[in-house]
């Protein structure tokens, strides 16, 4: 089995009417790790479910390892799905080699496996207790060990810091990075766009069902361009006074940003040259700092405020916030 | 493939058989079975001894009583020997011998011993004396009535005693008395008594020879129960191998509707759990939607299997143990028994209707159990199916009595009791057509039910479908019940 680990093309999928991925492609490059963004209800589940052959699309098609995505092909991939569940009766050590088993491991390479990983993870003292006698941390954590108990190949992590504090995250920040050290290919689904910005070297946006940025993170931030902003004084306007300068000026719309402006610089301009071009229109000056480009920007810029603001809300999961109850 | 079916089967399996609640049913429900088997007899045997008197001038009732108080033990008696003869063919010769015996000596276990019946060893119980006369303390009804209600007690040699009944003949007729109303036992023999006697005065009167009755008898021809044979040369007794038969697939289609009836809280409860606890999605990432199913039905059949090989072995240690509870002629029904269990004609298409019909409510349970999230849930969808399911258990009674009924002709060709009535109606040796048209039926509709139950299981599983999408789904085809409301 050889090609590109992950493939979809022209994958489409509607429910009832509703598209919930229209006409999606997108290819993992063997060895990258992919960060696949975008609010809740996006198509980013529906995707990876298309491309493990959970879903069929109804038009295009997914591929693994350049296979159509079957058991064969399957035994090289670790899905860690995004409704998290594991049996409540069974013990981690029994999970993890029972799933690794399916996965095509021996018995005694699974149960040797399952105890190193729990070892590792510092859950050896629960090796033998129930689930359901498990943090939910812990259980998560089992469930993520199980995922990758048979050294995949491609590890598709749907959500995968959803219900983790931010400590666990932190640590499986570190897994994927050592995963993707040994060799395996990582594709994982968020909208908290910090993890990405921290782990991904390309990254697909999507947003309503479609697909509106697929590169590198340096892309993506390019697509953006740079800003600086600038706070002026006496209700001046400053998008009037730069236009001359060929500079374009619009006020931060933030709750206690007023007097501040966004002027983005065109190329080969700096910061300093539009703060110097600010003085000589005469601005009163009270406030100046250089824009770093974050992913929530670009994300913003390619798929609108709405589509941003849906990523952000209190009731999306994930969000710090969230993550640590 | 057989890899991923054999891991699924196997932690289901582990998974149930670890579970408390498998021990419990295990060990339970033989205990509560034999509780409904043996409670009656023991109910019966815990029976206190009742007391009653006879008051008769005449003095003829009291003995005419006791005369037939022992004909209700002889026909007891003799109805155990003609089942347990109904096995070896010659009932009928040991009750007639037993019954000359008991009526010379009333003694009812030399009796026994005179047909050739050991009362020890047998499984032929005696009836106890539940019902005793006595001497009676008073003569008249008010004399009496302080015994009737308990504020005196008879002494009798079991010790002191309550009064049950009083009999007291008069010119008007006999008055029966008793504080209990429920209880007609000492009425009914009273009744018996009162015509053997007005029989014998109207003789006596009419110089009817007593004897004639003895002659009806001995006139009357016996029906002797024989069965054509193609072989002519062939003994027509019917004997315990010509009853095996129908014995042997009344069993296979009771433990068929058994296991089915036992297996549906652990396919339903497996399936709900993996659905609420949303491990579909990394299960179908490692295991084909078939094998899965596949895996899940053979779990449930070992644990069915386990749980049976259990009992059974239970059953036969508790008879070993207790050899001096098995009949003599065991070996003789059990041989029987065996040679009909091994009858290409019952075996093939009894294992065949037990595999497919297994398959085929199996697989719809597991097609339930993936639409639900919670028991309440499941319950609604399986209303049906149990109604459905009582159906094959009344055919079992009906084919018990009547195996020739058209009834069970004609519903055998429905698929979903097929799997019953193939094996129920087996022993009757159906036309060779007729069996290859149903098992060809019965797969042709498993192999549908297996196909629909995958897409609804896939559909629960995947797609998150519900009772809900069901119920609208069967709204659909209901006149005026699917359509959305206009505005």
């Amino acid at each position: 089995m050889t090609g590109d680990p992950l493939v979809l093309s022209g994958a489409t999928k509607t429910f009832a009417g509703f598209t919930a991925v229209d006409d999606l492609d997108f290819t993992v490059p063997e060895g990258s790790i992919v960060g696949f963004l975008g609010p809740n209800g996006a198509g980013k589940s529906t995707s990876l479910r298309m491309a493990l052959g959970i879903m069929t699309p109804d038009a295009g098609e997914a591929r693994l390892f350049g296979e159509k995505p079957g058991i064969d092909a399957l035994r090289r991939v670790g899905f860690l799905p995004e409704e998290r569940g594991l049996y409540k009766k069974m013990s981690p050590v029994g999970t993890i080699q029972y799933f690794a088993r399916l996965k095509g491991m021996s018995a005694n390479d699974a149960r040797l496996r399952a105890f190193e990983l729990l070892e590792a993870s510092g859950l050896q003292d629960f090796a033998r207790a129930r689930i359901s006698k498990l943090s939910k941390g812990m259980a998560q954590k089992v469930q993520i060990l199980a995922t990758l108990a048979h050294e995949p190949d491609l590890l598709i992590l749907d959500e995968p810091f959803s219900g983790l504090d931010p400590v666990n995250q932190q640590a499986l920040e570190d897994l994927i990075r050592d995963q993707h050290r040994r060799g395996s290919t990582i594709v994982f689904s968020t909208h908290v766009m910090e993890h990405a910005e921290r782990l991904c070297q390309s990254i697909v946006m999507m947003a309503r069902g479609k697909k509106v940025f697929d590169g590198s993170l340096e892309e993506a931030f390019g697509a953006l361009g740079r800003r600086v902003r600038i706070g002026v004084s006496g209700g001046f306007d400053l998008s009037t006074a730069l236009a001359g300068a060929g500079y374009a000026a619009a006020p931060d719309p933030s709750e206690g940003a007023a007097g501040w402006w966004h002027i983005q610089l065109p190329q080969g301009r700096d910061a300093q040259d539009a703060l110097r071009a600010a003085l000589a229109a005469g601005a009163p000056i009270s406030g100046f700092a250089p824009e770093e480009a974050r992913l929530r920007d670009v994300f913003i810029s390619l798929a609108g405020e709405a589509d941003a603001a849906m990523a952000d809300q209190p009731g999306a999961r994930s969000t710090f916030a969230g993550a640590a109850e | 493939m057989m890899r991923s079916i054999y891991l699924v089967a196997r932690r289901d399996y582990l998974g149930y058989v670890t579970a408390w609640g498998f021990w419990l049913g295990l060990l339970l429900t033989p205990f509560f079975l034999s509780l409904g088997i043996i409670g009656p007899a023991l109910a019966a045997s815990q029976t206190p001894e009742r007391y009653y008197v006879v008051v008769d001038p005449d003095g003829a009732l009291g003995p005419a009583m006791d005369e037939k108080t022992l004909d209700l033990k002889i026909d007891v008696i003799e109805a155990q020997i003609m089942a347990l003869g109904a096995l070896t063919g010659d009932g009928r010769k040991t009750a007639a011998t037993f019954e000359t015996a008991a009526r010379e000596s009333g003694d009812l276990a030399a009796a026994l011993t005179a047909a050739g019946i050991d009362p020890e060893t047998s499984n032929i119980e005696i009836p106890d004396d539940d019902f005793i006369r006595v001497e009676a303390p008073a003569t008249t009804i008010d004399g009496l009535r302080p015994w009737l209600l308990g504020e005196r007690l008879l002494d009798t040699p079991n010790g002191e005693r309550p009064l049950f009944a009083a009999l007291i003949k008069t010119d008007e007729g006999i008055e029966y008395w008793s504080e209990n109303v429920t209880i007609g036992t000492v009425k009914n023999i009273a009744e018996r008594a009162a015509i053997s006697l007005a029989r014998t005065a109207v003789f006596t009167a009419q110089e009817v020879p007593f004897s004639i009755l003895d002659d009806v008898r001995a006139a009357t021809p016996e029906i002797l129960e024989r069965k054509v044979r193609e072989d002519a040369a062939q003994a027509a007794e019917v004997t315990a191998a010509d009853i095996a038969p129908t014995v042997v697939s009344v069993a296979i289609a009771f433990t068929l509707w058994m296991l089915i009836f036992s297996v549906v809280n652990y396919l339903l409860m497996g399936t709900i759990e993996e659905r609420s606890n949303k491990i579909f999605d990394t299960l179908l990432t490692s295991v084909k939607l078939p094998h899965l199913l596949a895996g899940k039905l053979l779990a449930v059949l070992a644990v069915s299997l386990t749980l049976m090989v259990f009992w059974a072995g239970g059953g036969i240690g508790a008879m070993t143990y207790a050899g001096s509870a098995l009949p003599p002629d065991m070996s003789e029904m059990i041989a029987a028994v065996t040679a009909a269990v091994l009858k290409p004609g019952i075996l093939i298409p009894a294992l065949l209707s037990f595999l497919l019909g297994y398959l085929m409510y199996g697989a719809v349970f597991l097609a339930i159990g993936s639409l639900c999230d919670t028991v309440q849930e499941a319950q609604t969808l399986m209303s049906p199916m149990l109604v459905l399911l009582m159906v094959p258990l009344f055919m079992v009674f009906i084919a018990v009595s009547d195996p020739t009924s058209p009834v069970l002709a004609v519903m055998a060709w429905i698929p979903v009791f097929t799997p019953f009535l193939l094996i129920l109606r087996a022993p009757l040796e159906p036309s060779l057509w007729e069996v290859l048209g149903q098992l060809s039926l019965m797969a042709v509709a498993t192999a549908a039910i297996l196909w629909a139950a995958a897409r609804i299981y896939r559909a629960g599983a995947v797609h998150g479908a519900g009772v809900n999408d069901v119920l609208h789904w069967f709204k659909g085809f209901l006149p005026g019940m699917g359509k959305t409301k206009a505005g």
